[in-house]
Formats: C-alpha cells, structure tokens, sequence
C-alpha cells in the first residue's frame, strides 16, 4: 500500500482522536473535577505549618516529616486517579448514548476505534494533568521543608563537631528523603496504575449500559487484581504439589489469567521509605502499563465495533 | 456474529492473554521482591488487626499512608502510658513500612526507655511484677531493634541503636551476663562500621564496648591504637583513659609515670581523666593500673590525702533491687 | 453530467430485534426496499414505531441489517467511509451543553478533517445558512427547540454531503420554526442536494418532498411520487381571483354542457390555519418593531 497513503490515514486517526480527547476533557473538567485540586493544595501546604504528634529524636528531627508529606500527597494522588479514572472512563459511554450525541459522531465518517482511543486519551489527559499539578504542589513543599529539615540537621551536626564525611553522611541522607528522580517515579507509577483502571474500566463499559454497574465493577476489580499476584503463588505453588485443593487451584487459575496484577505497582511504597527505583524496572512497568492499554482498548473496541443503538 | 458470540471471543482472548502474561509477571514480580523494591507480603493477622478500611487501603493503596496513621496512634497510646498497646501498634507499622528506620528506632526506644522507666518510678504495681515489667520492656525493646536490622541489614544506625542499648549501664543488668552484653554491643556497633555508612562515632564507641569484654584486651587495645592513629589531634578522654589501662593491663610491670606521659598530653589532663573513669564505676569501665597512677599523681601534685580521688565513695553499680 | 447511480439503495432490509429469550424476535423492519436517486426529496412517512428509525439507523451503520443491504452513493452502509457523503439529523438530538453553537459547529466540523480558515469559512456560512448567527456564542443549553434542530441540520452539512438524513426534523417545533425548516429544506433540495427524511407530521412532508414512501409495522405499503399519490384523479381544480357572480354562473354553465364533466363545488378555498397563524405573528412582530422605532 502506498506509504503516503498510510501516512495520511494514520494523520486522520491522530486527528480524530485528539478531537475527541480534547473535547471528553474539557467535558470533564466542566464537571469540577479540579475542585479537588484545590482541596489538595490546602492540605497540602496546611500540612507544612501543622505538625503531627509523634516523637522525634534530635537525629530524626523533621524527618519523619518529610515521609509524611510523601505519603499523604501519593495517598491522595492515588485515590484521586483510581477514582476518577474509573468513574469518568464509566460514564462517557452511557452518558454519549443517552443524550443521542453518539449518533451524531458516528454519523460522521469517524471510526468506532477512534471514538474509543479519543474518549480513553481525554480521560487519561485529565488524570496527567491533575497528578502533575500535585506533583509540582508535592515537590515543591517537600524542597522547602527538606531545605529547612537540612540546615537545621547541618547546624546541629556542626556544633555537635561531627567529622566532614559524616556531615556529607548526614545531608545525603535527609536529601534522600527529599524530592527525588524516584519519587517523580512513583508519580508515574501512580498514573500508569490510573491508566490500566482506566482501560479496563472502558472495557466493561462497553458491554455495559449502565455508568454505576461499570462503576462497581471495575472497583471490585482493581480491588481483587491486588490478589492476582498471590492468586498466582497459590496456583503455580500448586504445581509443585503443596496441598491445594483443585477448587481453590481452579479459582486461583481464573484469577491469575483474568485480572491484571496490581501489586507490581507498589514500588510506590518502597519509594517513599527512601528507596532508589533503578530505570530499568520504570521502563518495565512503562511496558506493563502499555501493554494493559493497548489489550483493554482493541478489547472494546472488538466489543463496541459490532454494538447497536 | 451476534453479540453473544462476541463476548464468548472475548472472554477466550482475555484467558489467552492471561497465560501469556502470567509468566512475565511473575517474572517482573519477582525481580521487585528481590531488589527490595516491593514491600513483603502483609501477614494475615496484621490484617486482622489492621480492620477491613485499612486493609483495602494498605493493599489497594499505601502501606506508608496507613503506617503514618498508626504512628499517630502510637503516640497517643504512649502519652497514655499503655505500653503493650505501644507494642502491638508498632508492630503493625513495621509490618506496613519495614524499611523505614524510623519506626524500628522509636518502637524499640519506647519500650527499652520509656516503659522501662515507667515501670521503675512510676507504676503501682507490686515491686516483684515491676523487676519482671521492667526486664521485659527492655528485651522487648532489644528484640525489635534485631528485627529491623534483620529487615534493614544495611542500615548502620539501627545497628549503632542495639549497641548503644546493649552498654548502657542503665539497662545492662536487664541481659544477665554483663560480659556478654558488652561483647554483643561491640559486634552490634562493629556491624555498623563494616556496613560502610556509620557515623565516625561508632567505630569508638565499638571500642568502649570491647573494653569492658572480659578477656578480649589485647584485641581491645590494638582497636585503641588504631583509632589514635586514625586520629591526629587529641582524641576523646575515654579513648585515652582505655588506652591508658589497656597498655597497662598488656604489660603491668612498665613505669606507671611513664605510660601516664606517653599517653595523655600533660599530667593534668591524665590526673582529670584516669579520676573520672575511677569515679564512674557504674559505667565498668576497666581501671586497670589507675589506682596506681592516681596515687602517683596526687603525689606529683601535691594534693592532701583528705581530698584524694580514692577516698571518694564510689557509685556502685546499679543493681535492679535498689529500685524495687 | 447526470448522476445515474442512486444516492441511497435499501433493498430487502430486514431487522429483527431480540426482546427476550422465550418470545420471537420483533421484526422491526420486514422486507423495505428504497431508492432515491440524486437531488431528490424522499419522505418516509409513519406512524410511531413502523421502522423509520430503523430503516435510517441501518442506512448509518447504527444498526446491522439481519438481511439486506443498505448503501449510500454505492458505498456499502457497514463501511466507514460511506459516511463521508452524508449527514444525519437525529431525532431530539443534545449536543453538549457546555459548548456553544460555534464551538459545536467547529467539534463535528474537525471530526470530519476540516481545519484552519477552511472550517471557519464553512461555520460562517452554515451559521448563516441556518440563521443562528446572533446566538452562535451562546452555550447550546440555552437553545431553544427550533434554535437546536437548526443548529442540528448545521452540523449535518458541515463536510458538505451530498445526502442528508433527517429523523422528524419539524417535530416539537412550534409553526414559526418549522417555516423555517422548511425553507432549509427547499434551500438544500435548489442546490442538489438529496434529502431523506422520516416524519409523522403529514401535512409538513406533504409541502416539501417529492418522492413519498409509506411504512406501517416494518412494511412499506406505498411508495410513489407525491403528486401522483396525492392528486385525485379524476378532478381538476381551477382556482380564479376576482371572478364575478356572474362569471361564476356562466362557468357552472359551461361545465353543465359538457356531458362528462361535473361541476363539484364552488365557494372560497381555504387557507390553512398554519399560514393564518403566520401571517398574525408576523405582522403582530412587524407592528411592534415599527413602534420600537
């Protein structure tokens, strides 16, 4: 076939598709998602002048602060993606149906696989943009409390006479706990997590009518997925010959093959205790990520390809 | 194709595609655990104890977030002075955040100090429960900090942490042989120095512990030299207080002058240091030759018998049945 | 150069819907075939629930036909690309509220590959073309029914097609409204454009389209061009101005000489309460806006 032709046909598609995802995100900030934003950003810099109640030795001192800045921001990253990415992914199907607006594109010589991507890429627009907000909000409070936590480890350190290599000791330590290339990591981790909800939860909307039926099904999914992973050591322990009966051998099968493994994404947590995430295992759960969305979208797609109205 | 043999393609690929993924998951998953890169599975009573909300979280969501919240709890249940609660809420921390140093430290610190202390002063408790309360918080204490440096073996300070403990003199009689805590001290804080990230401190402080070994001298005293050498300007009194006994103890037939000027810089500084680790008996510092030079000393500076350092009474090192 | 080839071809449709799994499928389009050649205007006419819905759905792809074939300019209807001629009116179409007339004029316009000053041009005129220039900045939840259904025929040309498909495009609209509808239509059909449109309000189809087909529970009972189906055969109407009563009488005369002939009735044609209520609401707006000024 002729390369310019395909050239042209694929430049359509992106055009279609970025017609529509532009336009499922602005329809959903219309419905004021970012409010939530804002609430974050409160709390968020509230956080810095509250401090919590817990002991902190004169070594620990602001420490400990600093990993709680970290988990409170990617617990409600976190929250805020799976939320949104299954309960907006939930409704622009049936909403589209409903108001007869469906007709209207697929009138047009738009491709059903194009409505589908373009749909999916505003939902997942619109989680980027909000965990990069967060994120700047998050860094930046947590460079300014590091800053502070630092010099004032640097100046008890000095006056305590510590020796330069240990000082150096301290201040790589505390940094560690700080902003890090990893922590913008987990960031990425939580929206590749937010993607893979996303698509699954599209799938189940396409052979579903119903926003709250697609709503309380992905999230028992995205709950049960964090079992595939033990789900998975039961069966393939099983082989081995442990004492599993064949009913739970069977349903750890099913399992194991149906629902994605969430667990791998909890390299959040490690992150946060101040652990260094290597590239390689990002580019990994980047081709996790990838490999969900692509499945989940050519899935619908082979369902809703056929779908009357 | 109707719709319904749609689905039945669908659901066939989805199982086609699980098996296909199975294995590079499991493979991915296992490449995390190893690299420490995904926290350990939840037990199955820390679940229980955690209540169905947090469970969702802490596996759908954060352990860190959940751990944060429970520490918030700790410290309310240690401003309440309810130890065993303290206990078992740090324990579920760590089981949610186990490598975070952090909590390993204050855990094992509230129960080897603040419980121990609490049953020492504070409880009304008959005096024979208190001795047995007291003991036991600081073992439990001890076994934690063990912990955490099993979960965190590269972690210097937890280590420094357990040999700070297990020498101090408050606690010691709490392990039974005094010799063998002060060996296990030192090997605590010698495992911090070989993780290559300890504080300068440590490595001497491995040396004050080996000190009080009975019977490991020689080795005591070749660390001793070493760190002097590692040391140009004036090392700390302890260090030259031990080093001072240490040569003694090697060879007891020396001058006891000439070792004193050896050692320290002038007389006066060795006067000063020989006559505080004298009067600190409670730390088990060796004395090894001290009485000796003490005695010279005073001598050498003119000072009346009635005040010499060797008339003082001494702190008797603390027993537990002083106090219940 | 005539189009031989015909803008829309159904032949033999048909479409079961399953309603449940014990009673047979209800067959909601049984055997239709339609043509309509280029330039034409086809009224599908019916009462609720005789397939017309069907039938457009399954000319767009909406539906698949369980037998028969549908095509639009030779392009079969199950293929995307045959939708790159035709535009489709809904019946009670929402837009997205949260966008304006423009904006959604310029959505469906780039759904279709067109950009840049081309699509501005092309929203201009059809904004034009509908008369909802004044209120193309407003959001489309303030539209009224008539502004909707216009705003909706907009969107419908915005790739100019050469076929448009429009599903009951008068009904809810008040008169005023659906005149101009009307005029649309007229407007598309001057420059050759085909227009398929189903409807159950009689009298609005009968002003506007030249092919009529008849559908009662999924089967077309009648099909044929308006003016032959409508006409009664066997009378002739003469309709003079300012005609004498005794004009009149020599007419009744003359018709009474011939043998074959019958005189029926004579008396004043009447208007239709439609044009009536026009005229009244537009010479009451013209009234007022001449005391505006």
């Amino acid at each position: 076939m002729n390369p310019l032709l395909m050239i042209n046909a694929f430049t359509a598609h992106l055009g279609r598709i970025s017609v529509i995802a532009r336009h499922a995100f602005t329809q959903l900030v219309r419905m004021k998602v970012f409010y939530f934003l804002a609430f974050f950003a409160i709390i968020l810099i509230g956080s810095n002048f509250f401090n919590l109640p817990q002991h902190e030795g004169p070594e620990a001192a602001g420490v400990n602060i600093l990993r709680s800045i970290k988990s409170w921001s990617l617990g409600a990253m976190t929250l805020f993606s799976v939320v949104l990415s299954i309960v907006a992914t939930a409704l622009l199907l049936p909403k589209d149906v409903e108001d007869r607006t469906l007709y209207t594109i697929l009138a047009k010589p738009v491709p059903r696989i194009d409505y589908l991507a373009g749909k999916l890429l505003g939902v997942l627009l619109l989680i980027f943009v909000s965990l990069l907000v967060m994120d700047l909000l998050m860094t930046g409070i947590l460079q300014v409390r590091t800053n502070m936590v630092l010099s004032k480890q640097m100046a008890m350190a000095e006056a305590r006479g510590w020796s330069v290599s240990d000082i150096a000791g301290l201040k790589a330590d505390i940094l560690a706990q700080g902003p890090t290339f990893s922590l913008q990591g987990a960031v990425l981790a939580v929206f590749l997590r937010a993607t893979v909800i996303a698509s699954m939860s599209l799938l189940i909307s396409t052979f579903s009518s119903s926003t709250l039926f697609t709503t309380i099904v992905s999230f028992l999914i995205y709950f049960c997925g964090h079992f595939q992973a033990d789900a998975r050591a039961i069966y393939l322990s099983s082989e081995v010959g442990t004492d599993v009966g064949w009913v739970s051998q069977a349903i750890a099968l099913l399992v194991s093959l149906i629902l994605p493994d969430f667990q791998l994404f909890n390299v959040i947590d490690s992150v946060i205790e101040g652990q260094l995430m290597p590239l390689v295992i990002f580019g990994k759960l980047i081709l996790v990520g990838l490999f969900y969305f692509s499945f989940y979208l050519i899935a619908s797609w082979f369902v809703f390809a056929k779908k009357e109205f | 194709m109707t719709q319904g043999k749609r689905y039945v393609i669908l659901g066939l690929v989805v199982l086609v595609m699980g098996a296909a993924r199975l294995p590079l998951e499991q493979g991915l998953s296992v490449e995390l655990s190893e690299k420490g890169l995904v926290p350990p599975k939840l037990k199955i009573d820390t679940g229980d104890k955690l209540g169905q909300t947090f469970s969702a979280v802490s596996l759908g969501g954060l352990r860190t977030l959940v751990a944060t919240f429970f520490n918030i709890r700790a410290f309310s249940y240690f401003t309440e002075q309810k130890w065993s609660e303290v206990a078992e809420t740090y324990n579920i921390i760590v089981d949610l955040a186990p490598h975070t140093r952090y909590y390993w430290d204050s855990g094992s610190w509230h129960q080897s100090y603040n419980a121990a202390s609490y049953y020492l002063y504070q409880s009304n408790l008959p005096a024979m429960r208190r001795k047995l309360a007291w003991k036991e918080s600081i073992l439990t204490g001890r076994n934690f900090l063990e912990r955490g440096i099993r979960n965190n073996p590269n972690d210097p300070i937890l280590r420094q942490s357990l040999g700070y403990l297990l020498a101090d003199p408050n606690k010691i009689l709490a392990f039974g042989d005094t010799g063998k805590a002060f060996e296990e001290s030192y090997e605590a804080y010698w495992s911090a120095v070989q993780t290559g990230k300890a504080r300068g401190f440590a490595k001497r402080a491995a040396l004050y512990s080996l000190a009080r070994v009975p019977g490991r001298e020689e080795e005591a005293l070749e660390l001793a030299l070493e760190i002097r050498s590692e040391m140009p300007v004036l090392p700390p009194p302890t260090v030259l207080g031990l080093l001072y006994s240490l040569r003694y103890f090697a060879d007891p037939n020396q001058s006891v002058l000439e070792l004193v000027d050896d050692v320290f810089p002038t007389r006066e500084i060795g006067y000063e240091v020989l006559g505080n680790v004298w009067l600190r008996s409670r730390d088990r510092f060796p004395v090894h030759g001290s009485a000796k030079a003490l005695v010279l000393l005073e001598n050498h500076f003119d000072i009346p018998e009635a005040q010499s350092i060797l008339r003082r009474e001494l702190a008797l090192p603390m027993d537990p049945n002083d106090y219940f | 150069m005539t189009d031989s080839s015909p803008a829309v071809e159904i032949r033999h449709l048909v479409k079961d819907f399953k309603t449940s799994f014990k009673r047979q499928p209800l067959r909601a389009v049984d055997d239709v075939s339609i043509r309509i050649m280029p330039g034409e205007v086809y009224g599908l006419i019916g009462p609720n629930g005789s397939g017309k819905s069907t039938t457009m759905k399954a000319l767009l792809g909406l539906v698949a036909p369980t037998s028969g074939e549908c095509a639009i300019f030779g392009k079969d209807s199950l293929k995307v690309d045959s939708r790159d001629e035709v535009g489709f009116l809904p019946e009670n179409p929402y837009f997205y509220k949260h966008l304006s007339g423009e904006e959604t004029l310029n959505f469906y316009g780039k759904l279709c590959g067109i950009r840049g000053t081309k699509l501005r041009d092309r929203v201009n005129e059809l904004l034009k073309l509908v008369d909802l220039e004044d209120a193309s900045h407003r959001r489309i939840g303030g539209y009224s029914k008539g502004m909707l259904q216009r705003i909706g025929l907009a969107q419908a040309l915005i790739q100019e097609p050469r076929l448009v498909i429009l599903d009951e495009p008068t009904a809810g609209v008040d008169p005023v409204g659906s005149r101009e509808i009307r005029d649309l239509i007229f407007k598309l059909k001057e420059q050759g454009i085909t227009v398929f449109l189903c409807s159950h309000l009689l009298e609005q189809v009968q002003e506007v389209c030249d092919t009529v087909g008849i559908i009662f529970r999924g089967r077309m009972i009648k099909e044929g061009n308006l003016d032959d189906l409508i006409a009664i055969e066997d009378q002739t109407e003469l309709v003079v101005k300012d005609a004498s009563p005794e004009l009149v009488a020599e007419i009744a005369a003359l018709i009474g000489r011939d043998g074959a002939a019958e005189l029926v009735r004579t008396g004043k044609p009447r208007t239709t309460l439609e044009r009536l209520f026009l005229r009244e609401t537009r010479d009451q707006k013209n009234s007022e806006s001449n005391i505006l000024k």
